[in-house]
């Protein structure tokens, strides 16, 4: 009796093993003639664009899905929506704008922006899309035309008396890990401001700015180093008791960082910003996320 | 953000959890057996095999064990990982556990005395029907608290999936979080995952009483 128990656990298992083979195959079967039925004007286009997908992951001409790397948790570039779920943001927006000129599919992939470069070099993702600094990073990726200068700050809390940069010397400073900030403060070169992080008492690497605001509140830090953008729209959302130090710590500007090298479709995207900063779309979507002030994209 | 909403984009996450779950323990259960087997070969050359396999699996991160799963393929060998991030983490996720299910098999199976295979063999019994009618039974019943205590591991460990991106509750639980700019998502998180534990738990003392059939 026993044994039949265990054979008949045993039958279960591969059973389930199989059923689960089988379940992939079907899926992955279904998704694949489903994207191709999403492109469907011919079949004979349909089939080339089969083709080409299987391939442009890399950096081949013209790829159906676009697919862009973005940290999650950047608000206001890239985030989850508070009313449907989806992720959404102005960086977010704006590559849906750029997709929808050339007929793309766009691929939002939430990355753990530790090893961002790891996805973008392997073809995960076709493009670094998501409030991503240049300066400082200008010869490891294929930059876009910059779209938005940013600067980065110092959010204090409004009780902590700190009002300048040198008031930061012998405190505790967060900042978020592989962050532009945190290259900055590490920077000996020249616009680096490796001496002022000297002066603090530590240099606190976080995962995320929400855990940072955490701690800026109970007061285990009395500083978080972050993106200007990012940082009205926190002080937006959590009300009174922070504020920006008057003080940048630099200027810098953002851009969509490609694989290095791969120009072509980094060209491409060029084009479409121009055409939705021609057509006003670039200007709306600026104003929806309120960083018109900030944005930088010029016309040529 | 509502809060029927957040638990419906948890709920989502949780369904991907769950398959993490499932899928690994589908695959990682019986591959764990056959390393057992290898671990405890009379074959020199395949006990030292899987030796350093548990090993290298006991003693690095998961994390780092997902990454190498899936960003290996790439810059190994220069191959499209494009459709690869799911399959990766089950294989990363199943590996990683096969080794230390096969050192709890291996403890149940080396603790059963051996005057049962000497009885087995005077009574006609070939090896396999020793093992598999004799043994393993008894076996089964003597691991499953130790097999409880991996699998409800497990269940937390899904949260490593999102080293290679994969977006499943607990990652969802910190964006929704991030842009809500609250904690009351991660509370959210932390009740998804003791009553998905405590169900596995009980499911885990139901197979144990039913295996309890001596007592």
């Amino acid at each position: 009796m026993k044994k039949k128990l265990i054979c008949g656990m045993m039958t279960a298992a591969m059973t389930a093993v199989l059923l689960a083979g089988c379940g992939n195959d079907a899926s992955g079967t279904s998704a694949s003639s489903g994207a191709s039925a999403a492109s469907d004007t011919t079949v004979s286009e349909s089939a080339s664009d089969v083709s080409a997908s299987s391939e442009t992951v890399g950096d081949s001409a013209e790829p159906v899905t676009f697919t862009v790397g973005f940290d999650a948790e950047y608000p206001p570039y890239g985030y989850m929506d508070e009313d449907t779920g989806e992720y959404t943001g102005f960086d977010l927006e704006l590559a849906e704008a750029v997709c929808d000129l050339y007929g793309w599919q766009l691929v939002k992939t939430p990355i753990n922006w530790d090893s961002k470069d790891m996805e973008l070099n392997s073809g995960s993702i076709d493009c670094i899309w998501n409030g991503f600094t240049i300066n400082g990073r200008e010869d490891d990726y294929t930059w876009s035309d910059p779209y938005v200068d940013n600067s980065q700050v110092m959010v204090v809390s409004e009780s902590s008396g700190i009002n300048t940069l040198s008031d930061l010397a012998g405190k505790n400073v967060g900042v978020q890990a592989a962050s532009a900030a945190l290259e900055l403060l590490q920077s000996e070169e020249e616009g680096g401001q490796k001496a002022l992080a000297d002066t603090f008492a530590v240099l606190q690497q976080f995962p995320d700015y929400n855990n940072a605001f955490v701690e800026l509140q109970a007061g285990s830090i009395d500083a978080v180093a972050m993106d200007i953008g990012v940082a009205k729209y926190q002080l937006k959302t959590r009300g009174e008791g922070f504020k920006i130090l008057d003080e940048s710590l630099n200027s810098e500007q953002y851009a969509i960082g490609f694989k290095k090298g791969n120009t072509e479709l980094c060209e491409k995207v060029n084009e479409g910003l121009q055409q939705l900063l021609a057509d006003g779309t670039f200007e709306e979507l600026a104003e929806k996320y309120e960083i018109a002030d900030m944005v930088c994209l010029e016309a040529k | 953000m509502r809060f029927s909403l957040i638990l419906s984009q948890l709920g989502q996450g949780m369904g991907r959890t769950v398959t993490i779950f499932l899928l690994t323990l589908i695959f990682s259960l019986p591959l764990g057996l056959l390393v057992a087997f290898g671990r405890m070969s009379k074959n020199r050359i395949i006990s030292r095999l899987t030796k350093i396999y548990i090993s290298i699996m006991r003693g690095t991160p998961l994390m780092l064990q997902l990454m190498v799963v899936y960003f290996g393929p790439f810059y190994l060998f220069g191959l499209n990982i494009g459709n690869w991030r799911f399959p990766a983490i089950i294989v990363g996720f199943s590996l990683n556990y096969a080794a230390y299910f096969a050192e709890i098999y291996r403890s149940g199976i080396e603790s059963m005395p051996v005057g049962q295979y000497e009885a087995a063999r005077l009574l006609g019994y070939s090896k396999m029907q020793t093992f598999f009618r004799i043994i393993l039974p008894q076996v089964i019943k003597r691991i499953l608290p130790a097999v409880t205590n991996e699998i409800i591991t497990l269940v937390k460990d899904t949260s490593l999936a999102f080293s290679i991106a994969y977006a499943e509750m607990f990652t969802i639980a910190k964006q929704i979080a991030a842009a809500q700019t609250t904690m009351i998502p991660f509370v959210a998180a932390a009740v998804f995952y003791y009553v998905f534990n405590v169900l596995v738990a009980w499911i885990m003392e139901r197979i144990e009483k039913k295996f309890a059939y001596y007592r």
